[in-house]
């Protein structure tokens, strides 16, 4: 009798533990993605809402200067608030919808809604390294496609006041999670040779895991400043708008 | 522990299915809503950022 209360206390927290795991299986997969969708159309808007009202005062010394070409120190980061997003990301090759917001901050519930910049890294089209991080599985999975980016594709952010157009350099270069050196002004990774550029200019940095999903190492990719177009101006031609 | 909650159900089996279907539905809500948002951070998909050797040129990368 009592063995076989025994067995049967043993089999049934068996079947809780699986059913536990697979609901977490079914959290990590599906509910993250689900959160992370909502979750980011409030971002969105957040920004169309932001950019509308701003839009209506075209006086401001924001807009001027996004208007007289390209930007000098046109903001630095202290403009961006924590947590909160300032901009779009659009990368042609994940896909032609694909467009995610990009948040300041790489805290873990900021990187919940979207993409992270790396607080103390260079703003949007500044000079130096705009650095930003984001998921490549769970919470709807931006980065998912990294390893697929080629030099030359386009990565182009928008942050209501110009569309800045970055041309990725190299495939993305695998590293371990503490080489910091890739987010500097210029960067500078741990294997020398993978180096992009030899001279300080107008770069961005992606960071994300390695591999899929794991946490052992972390993908990186390299892009550079090509153009920057007013916001007024439309879309960029490489996101299929008019102007170009 | 099944049976043990089964048996101190009230009503009839009709009822007691509706409480359990309750009940699994109340443990599944818990589970989404707040446990594993907490165990989630300990899984490994989360980081995406590099970090560690803090303020090289970047002034400390937060993580």
């Amino acid at each position: 009798m009592t063995l076989r209360i025994v067995v049967r206390t043993f089999s049934e927290i068996c079947v809780t533990v699986g059913t536990l795991i697979v609901l977490l299986v079914v959290y990590v997969l599906y509910w993250t993605g689900i959160r992370a969708d909502s979750a980011m159309d409030d971002q969105m808007d957040t920004l169309t809402k932001r950019w509308a009202t701003e839009d209506k005062d075209p006086g401001s010394t924001q807009n001027a200067a996004a208007e007289a070409g390209p930007p000098e120190a046109l903001h630095d980061d202290r403009s961006y608030e924590g947590g909160k997003p300032f901009a779009v990301m659009y990368i042609p090759r994940f896909g032609a919808d694909w467009r995610r917001p990009v948040l300041q901050g790489t805290g873990v519930g900021t990187l919940k809604k979207g993409l992270g910049h790396y607080a103390g890294t260079a703003a949007l089209g500044g000079e130096g390294n705009f650095a930003v991080a984001g998921h490549r599985r769970t919470y709807g999975d931006p980065f998912k496609d990294f390893p697929r980016l080629r030099s030359g594709d386009v990565v182009v952010v928008n942050d209501g006041r110009a569309w800045y157009t970055y041309k990725i350099s190299s495939r993305p270069y695998k590293t371990l999670p503490d080489d910091t050196g890739v987010l500097k002004p210029l960067p500078k990774p741990l294997d020398p040779g993978a180096a992009p550029y030899d001279r300080p200019g107008r770069y961005l940095t992606l960071t994300t895991c390695e591999p899929e999903w794991g946490s052992s190492h972390r993908l990186i990719t390299w892009a550079h400043l090509d153009e920057v177009k007013a916001a007024s101006e439309g879309k960029p031609a490489v996101l299929g708008g008019a102007g170009g | 522990m099944y049976g043990w909650i089964w048996r101190h159900l009230p009503g009839n089996a009709f009822v007691r299915a509706i409480i359990s279907l309750a009940l699994v539905l109340g443990v599944v809500y818990l589970l989404f809503q707040y446990i594993f948002p907490w165990a989630e951070p300990l899984l490994p998909f989360n980081n995406v950022t590099v970090d560690e050797g803090m303020g090289a040129a970047t002034g400390g990368v937060p993580r």
